[in-house]
């Protein structure tokens, strides 16, 4: 395993109380890999990623419980220094919002070219050089020319593929990306997420791609990782998932969104809001939206199942995982 | 669902607005334009929804807003039941508003932090008095509140206290208090989370059924578009360029990017990645400062020839399927416009929509 | 200066947002969400931003500190006679220069007026001249500032080349020009000075405010409703972008009370007899090696009530937009 987190806790602490963001989440990406994280606003999907990336801010934030390993060592260990080398070399993560993720005062190429002269020593001319090269390979028209613009004169693809560029500079073992295409429009959204894919394939990177889209997950992950107020309901190759859902929240996401090829009736509608981390819900979290749910989920945590027949590849977190599979909604 | 031969309530004709570029502090001196919507038509009838989709810049929020006329066209007309709205004011354009409400994409941004939930949904009684007596508004308010699927006791609440999905019935709410006849919906799901989004959507269609309202409902998500529309439009860069029935327009495109627009998409289908032909687009939108000559997306299209960059394309029934009767015969604005299929076709044993229990109210 | 307590979540209940959208757009729903439809979940008073606000000025040490203060020279600049039986102009020669001594605590100055007793009284100058200069700056400021930003066009150009202009003149040097013409001995030149040098500031607060708030949406849905402007303004647009104003007058109003002091002290400003720290800390002045007492006390009375405003101003500002920091 390139990188495993191991039953992580993060608490937010606030004034109004602690909100438990990230509950016992446990997940593994390979080499060559592309794990999707699925989850809403609040699910945890993003903290999760920016703990393993050592950029929360601490405090508010403040990891609990848990173990993130990565090339076999636990990061959450190690000291600042050795935590920094890991970051960019090892790791880099991908935002979604481009423009403010980039300085706008240096240029694109003084940005990409700063990576080689901090980490690796290079000299501003080779960096210069090597910034013109990563930016060919992102597939950015006249690299040479622009290398000297600053991000502002960059559309939104284009800027999102600089900040590709940047994350790949120190050919990383692994690449976060956090829902890289949210913000960019459809036709540009399947420009960066094809290069994404396919710069993945080429470097044998591992990438955890955190999004709330089904079918961006459906389009290039191989496994995917279901989370709702703080933990993973479903993990599971991305097949299976789509063709049966073994969790009531992963199956009322998938029948809740309208689909391009299919003018269906009704929605669908998963009921009631998403939870409040100061009041995650005892039990289940999901019990008070999910139509299955019988006592044993008010006051049970459900573990983590493994799905029969899936060889270990598959878990759900519902006590109820069978009756979801064969597509009983109403248990 | 209302088909397109029902009465028309609203018809726009040469819908244009175009914003001045202008330089200089004091004295202002104009040195180019931005033309945010660039000759739009189309009709809408009673009880219809009309898609308008398109990418971030198309105009087709500035379209939402001449409509409710939060902005007034450079040129065109928007007329409403025969009656050419773009040049009213005072008496006559505050009547007319009180038929034709939006709803915004924003639900943080749309209702005023500093006002409880009964006085926004009761402020348009308070703009229009007539609608509603005062001693009558609570109770509206209340049943409004009800009608959204929200508990009525919550009148005296702020905004603040209410979650995305609960904020857009709220300002839903608002936009049915003078039982309007037409709603425009600019973007009103996608900033909301996925689980809270079909609930809007749902609750939006069954408005529609039960106060017999028309929809203008714009949105760059094609899927939620064709879920909810009768007729879609797509845009690009000021203009529409593929109108039409949603399935003619989902399953028989004949624009190019209507074509590369719907491949794009992705389907939450992973066994579909394998056997979808995708088009990806090179290229950004070129900026609506500087539109280009001929037909507006020939910088990014693979059949582009010199025709198109000379000639304007018409919004019309392309000549090739002038005479068919088929579904590809509808009006698409390309010189070389031709059928291809990029969404796979529905399976006929497909899963079906799971009978799952009634959302929330 | 103790860092204020974090009020966090209060006027915006995200209000730790902050960290957690780090380029996610992830933002963690830590609202007080009612409970749904369904009625799930605790209920819940309805509380205004205004009431959130308070609620967390009360928690706020900064505030309860900087607001007794306050509240303390508000008092006394009404009734002095509360805390001292003197009378400031009553004064002994003889007594010149002399330090503390038994019923005068702050001794006397060079005048052999009773430094304590002036210093009372003082309080009463400085938060007349600050509490109405600021009336008046943040009336006149946010009503021009406030209808150029909602209008916008040529008014509004004008208006941001006239503050332009205002923010060019330096103040200390305006006040010795304007004020050294004027022969009357009240306080009224002092405050109509400040004035005219002020309200450019709070205008460009306002009309950035206005601006803003204006391109709300729920100010737009207002107008699709056809709201006139005059609701518009008063309903929607004002109370929302009164808060920064507010801020701003408040720390304005200790340095309209350190202004006041500056031009009296440079002659210009208050003159005897009116009792004013300003010309207390003047006179004082040449006595420093000799009686530092006389120079002390005015002057620490002076520095603690400009602080105590920015401090309320500080505090005021974190209620009203805990994002702000």
């Amino acid at each position: 395993m390139l990188l495993e987190v191991r039953d992580l806790h993060v608490e937010f602490r606030t004034r109004d109380g602690v909100a438990k963001a990230v509950n016992g989440v446990a997940y593994g990406v390979d080499e060559g890999e592309t794990l999707a994280v699925l989850g809403e606003s609040g699910s945890g999907k993003s903290v999760t990623a920016q703990a393993v990336m050592g950029i929360l801010d601490t405090p508010p934030a403040r990891i609990t419980g848990g173990e993130i390993l990565f090339q076999g060592r636990d990061l959450l260990t190690l000291k600042e220094d050795e935590r920094r080398k890991v970051r960019g070399a090892g790791m880099a993560m991908i935002f979604q919002d481009a423009l403010s993720a980039l300085n706008p005062v240096l240029s694109v190429g003084d940005q990409l070219g700063e990576m080689f002269v901090v980490h690796r020593g290079m000299s501003r001319k080779d960096a210069r050089a090597k910034a013109v090269e990563l930016m060919d390979r992102v597939r950015i028209p006249a690299a040479a020319d622009r290398v000297r613009d600053y991000p502002h004169q960059f559309s939104g693809g284009m800027r999102q593929r600089i900040m590709i560029a940047m994350a790949l500079a120190l050919e990383p073992a692994l690449i976060i990306a956090d829902e890289p295409t949210t913000a960019l429009d459809v036709t540009v959204q399947a420009q960066v997420m094809d290069l994404l894919a396919e710069l993945r394939r080429e470097l044998h990177m591992g990438l955890i791609l955190i999004t709330h889209d089904l079918g961006v997950v459906a389009d290039v992950a191989d496994r995917i990782a279901v989370m709702y107020a703080g933990r993973i309901v479903e993990s599971a190759p991305v097949h299976d998932i789509y063709k049966a859902p073994a969790h009531p929240y992963t199956r009322g996401l998938l029948d809740s969104i309208p689909r391009l090829d299919q003018k269906g009736h009704e929605l669908y509608a998963i009921k009631g809001l998403p939870p409040n981390l100061m009041r995650i819900p005892p039990g289940c979290a999901f019990h008070p939206r999910c139509p299955m749910a019988r006592d044993v989920c008010r006051t049970d945590v459900p573990p983590q199942a493994e799905v029969e027949g899936s060889g270990g590849a598959r878990r759900s977190a519902c006590f109820f995982w069978r009756e979801c599979l064969d597509g009983r909604h109403d248990g | 669902m209302a088909d397109t031969t029902a009465e028309t309530i609203l018809e726009v004709d040469g819908l244009v607005k175009h914003y001045p570029l202008t330089r200089g502090i004091l004295f202002k001196k104009q040195i180019g334009e931005v033309k945010a919507v660039d000759g739009v038509d189309f009709r809408l009838g009673r009880g219809e929804t009309l898609g308008i989709v398109g990418e971030s810049g198309c105009g087709k929020s500035t379209v939402a807003r001449m409509l409710v006329n939060l902005e007034r066209p450079t040129a065109g007309t928007i007329k409403y039941k025969g009656e050419d709205i773009t040049r009213l004011s005072g008496r006559a354009l505050k009547a007319v508003r009180r038929n034709i409400q939006m709803v915004f994409q924003d639900p943080y941004t749309s209702l005023n932090p500093r006002m409880t939930v009964g006085d926004i949904i009761g402020e348009p009684y308070e703009i229009h008095p007539e609608v509603a007596p005062k001693g009558d508004r609570r109770r509206r308010v209340q049943d409004l509140l009800d009608v959204v699927g929200l508990n009525p006791e919550y009148v005296n609440r702020y905004p603040h206290q209410f979650s995305g999905g609960q904020r857009q019935r709220i300002g839903i709410a608002r936009g049915l208090a003078l039982r309007p006849e037409i709603i425009v919906a600019d973007e009103p799901v996608s900033a909301l989370d996925v689980s809270v989004q079909a609930q809007v959507v749902n609750l939006l269609e069954r408005l529609q059924d039960e106060f017999d309202l028309s929809y203008v409902f714009i949105a760059h998500d094609l899927s939620i578009v064709r879920h909810i529309s009768d007729r879609v439009g797509v845009m690009y860069l000021g203009r529409i360029v593929e109108t039409g029935r949603d399935a003619e327009i989902y399953d028989h495109p004949t624009h190019p990017y209507t074509q590369a627009l719907l491949s794009a998409v992705p389907v939450p289908d992973p066994e579909a990645r394998e056997h979808r032909e995708r088009i990806i687009l090179t290229g950004d939108v070129p900026s609506p400062a500087n539109v280009p000559s001929g037909c507006r997306f020939r910088t990014r299209c693979w059949k582009a020839q010199e025709r198109c960059a000379l000639e304007v394309p018409l919004l019309a029934v392309p000549a090739e399927f002038r005479f068919t009767e088929g579904p590809a015969a509808h009006d698409s604005a390309c010189h070389f416009a031709e059928e291809k299929q990029v969404v796979p076709p529905e399976e006929p044993g497909g899963e079906p929509p799971a009978e799952g229990p009634e959302s929330a109210p | 200066m103790p860092e204020p307590q974090q009020p966090e979540g209060v006027i915006a209940p995200t209000g730790m947002g902050g960290t957690m959208d780090l380029g996610a757009g992830e933002a963690l729903t830590l609202e007080k969400t009612p409970g749904g439809p369904e009625g799930t979940g605790p209920q819940e008073k309805p509380r205004s931003l205004w009431s959130d606000a308070w609620r967390d000025l009360r928690r706020n040490p900064v505030f309860i500190v900087s607001a007794l203060v306050i509240l303390f020279l508000v008092v006394i600049s009404v009734r002095p006679s509360l805390i001292t039986s003197g009378n400031p102009l009553q004064c002994d020669l003889a007594k010149a220069q002399e330090g503390s001594q038994p019923g005068h605590p702050f001794g006397f100055d060079g005048q052999g007026c009773d430094v304590y007793t002036r210093t009372v009284y003082g309080t009463r100058i400085s938060i007349s001249v600050g509490v109405l200069a600021t009336l008046g700056v943040a009336l006149l400021g946010s009503l021009l500032g406030g209808l150029a930003g909602f209008y916008g066009g040529v008014w509004d150009s004008i208006l941001s080349r006239i503050t332009d202009i205002f923010f060019a003149i330096p103040v200390v040097l305006g006040g010795l020009v304007l004020l050294s013409v004027v022969t009357s001995n009240t306080v009224w030149p002092v405050i109509g000075f400040m004035v005219l040098l002020g309200w450019p500031q709070i205008s460009r607060i306002a009309r950035g405010s206005v601006i803003t708030t204006r391109q709300n949406d729920y100010v737009q849905a207002a107008r699709a409703l056809g709201a006139s402007n005059s609701r518009l303004l008063l309903r929607h647009i004002a109370p929302n972008a009164v808060a920064p104003v507010i801020v701003v007058a408040t720390i304005a109003l200790g340095t309209y009370i350190a202004l006041e002091a500056t031009l009296s002290y440079l002659g210009v400003g208050l003159k005897p007899p009116t009792v004013s720290w300003g010309i207390d800390i003047s006179s004082a002045s040449a006595y420093i090696r000799q009686a530092p007492h006389m120079l002390l006390w005015p002057a620490g009375a002076l520095a603690i009530t400009v602080l105590a405003f920015i401090m309320l101003g500080d505090a005021v500002r974190d209620a009203l937009d805990p994002k702000l920091r």
